[in-house]
């Protein structure tokens, strides 16, 4: 089976700091993969480099055997690769409402001087944009902030309305940066079931990157482990969980 | 999808409640049957800096970008208008269509400042300085421009309709002000507003669901030009002279102190502070020596106690006035 993301040989420096050194590994889709490691492993570069917003310094990344190394982050979203960041992602000042439709905005088929002038097909495409979004969050529970300003929304609902907004195109390939920081452990659960349903009932391939050691062994197919810039381990859980490596590097300590 | 009610359903009501916009143009026509000649400039004022001030709002409130070349836009809508008419004789309505385009490619010439990645205040700076460059020019183009004695306009005339006093101005001014005005609401409730203020917001992220941001750096420049560029062409009507002296410094403050008043990044705000700014110092020339105080110190409280604006007054009486950026 072709991989979804085939990553080779990537390496990222940064002024004379290897970022990233020689990584490789494939990812499928339908599966849920974490990136482990201590801080400043390079798991956010790793990602910032699939996702164009970093220049791999060497190697290459194909997403669908396709080579999207070198492109802009904005292209790479368009093939189907989506993210989500660390810090948040939202647009503040927007409503949950208009932050998902903005994550449908290549979805929306409206000509510019459709929009200017009102035309019926420019209204016809935000109306069914609109009705998309709506869905989207209803089925999510999310119906009831609609309208809401994402700012005022609690940090668990921002990091819902952010992984509805990457998945209202259907993207093949999931990055999730840290998606349960800051959530209260039922909404970890919570968010962590609904990734897995992601994966196996949407067969969307889920790369995320997570600190809570728990629930990335009991939720993950397959652990991703970095250590200064550099794949130390890869594997299922069980597996990764009983390499020394990975133990002094990193679970030991934890 | 859920069937119980959610405050999602809510805004259904609201679009109707926007349709009361449409009523304050129908009602403005009446405008002139209760106001003298004086009165009639002022309002004729007012349409020419609503569009000023929507202009730059996009900018420094939607796109969230401190970019003051908004002077430089109005002076070349107003004096590609006045040469157009002056040089080469075409029509008043050919003429506000080449400060459209002038001030596009102004606002073209200003993105590429933003597109390097040149932010904050020396965006501010190298755009401010813009405007002074243009005033440059139209003090030292003397053989085109005149330099500081001016512009004469010939008389204009839209479609045969001769603009020789403020009535006929008033309802050609506010029919360009109502299409440009509709055309930007479209605009910004649409995906193109939202790519807008999702660069202001979280670039980054903006770039994460595939929207090409430089290219809407550059739309909203563009259009803020041109927005402003067809002001300049009204502007250039209303004083029948073209100036220097009108795009200057102080005036880009006034333009700015317009967006803050009115609310920064709201159609309606713009609307609301390009009333305010343009009435009350004309108010206060009846305090001579006084006046610039009285109007400094109405600006300093209206941002002291309404920092988000004029247009924050009415979204407390009813959330139909906050800015919305979809169209049901």
């Amino acid at each position: 089976m072709e991989p979804l993301l085939r990553l080779q040989g990537i390496s990222v420096n940064f002024a004379g700091l290897r970022a990233l050194a020689d990584v490789t590994f494939d990812a499928h889709a339908g599966e849920v993969r974490a990136v482990i490691g201590p801080n400043g492993a390079g798991k956010t570069t790793l990602f910032n480099a699939i996702s164009g917003y970093v220049p791999a310094s060497d190697g290459a990344i194909h997403f669908k055997g396709e080579p999207i190394h070198g492109l802009a982050p904005h292209d790479i979203s368009v093939k189907g690769v989506r993210r989500t960041f660390q810090n948040g992602g939202l647009f503040p000042e927007m409503t949950t409402l208009e932050n998902i439709l903005a994550g449908l905005h290549v979805h929306i088929k409206s000509s510019f001087l459709g929009i200017v002038f009102g035309s019926k097909e420019a209204r016809e495409a935000e109306r069914e944009g609109i009705a998309r979004a709506r869905r989207l969050l209803d089925l999510m529970d999310l119906g009831a902030t609609a309208d809401q300003p994402a700012k005022d929304l609690s940090g668990g609902q921002q990091r819902m309305v952010e992984i509805v907004r990457t998945l209202a195109t259907d993207p093949p390939l999931l990055l999730l940066d840290e998606p349960v920081v800051g959530l209260s452990p039922p909404m970890r659960d919570r968010m962590m079931e609904i990734i897995r349903r992601l994966a196996g009932e949407e067969g969307i391939g889920i790369m995320l990157i997570e600190h809570v050691i728990d629930l990335v062994m009991s939720g993950s197919d397959i652990i991703v482990v970095l250590n200064s810039g550099e794949l130390i381990a890869e594997g299922p859980p069980e597996e990764v969980r009983q390499n020394r490596e990975v133990l002094e590097a990193y679970l030991g300590h934890v | 999808m859920s069937e119980t009610p959610t405050l999602a359903r809510a805004p259904v009501s609201m679009t109707r409640w926007r349709r009361m916009y449409y009523l304050v143009p129908i009602v403005a026509l009446i405008i002139p049957f209760l106001t003298n000649e004086y009165l009639l400039w002022m309002v004729n004022a007012i349409l020419v800096y609503v569009l000023v001030t929507m202009g730059f709002n996009l900018i420094i409130g939607n796109l969230g970008q401190l970019a003051f070349a908004n002077t430089a836009f109005f002076g070349i809508g107003a004096y590609t208008t006045a040469i157009l008419m002056v040089y080469l004789g075409v029509p008043y309505v050919v003429a506000i269509a080449g400060s459209a385009l002038a001030g596009g490619l102004a606002g073209f010439l200003a993105s590429v400042t933003a597109l390097r990645g040149i932010r904050l205040y020396y965006l501010a700076i190298i755009t401010l300085a813009f405007g002074e460059l243009m005033r440059w020019v139209y003090l030292h183009g003397d053989k085109v421009t005149m330099g500081s004695d001016g512009l004469l306009l010939p008389p204009a005339f839209f479609f045969g309709l001769p603009l020789d006093s403020e009535v006929p101005k008033f309802y050609v001014f506010l029919a360009l002000t109502v299409v440009v005005v509709k055309a930007t609401s479209n605009l910004m409730r649409s995906r193109v507003g939202r790519a807008i203020v999702a660069v202001r917001d979280n670039e980054a992220a903006t770039a994460s669901l595939g929207i090409h941001t430089a290219r809407y750096i550059v739309l909203a420049f563009v259009w803020s030009g041109s927005v402003v560029g067809i002001a300049g062409a009204m502007f250039a009507v209303l004083t029948e002279r073209v100036l220097p002296e009108a795009f200057g410094l102080t005036e880009v403050i006034i333009h700015f102190g317009m967006v803050l008043v009115g609310g920064t990044g709201s159609i309606v705000g713009s609307v609301l502070g390009a009333i305010a700014l343009t009435v009350l110092p004309e108010y206060f020339r009846q305090f001579p020596g006084m006046d610039e105080l009285f109007f400094g110190i109405i600006i300093v409280l209206i941002l002291l106690f309404l920092p988000k604006g004029l247009v924050s007054l009415l979204c407390r009486i009813s959330p139909v006035f906050n800015e919305r950026y979809y169209r049901d």
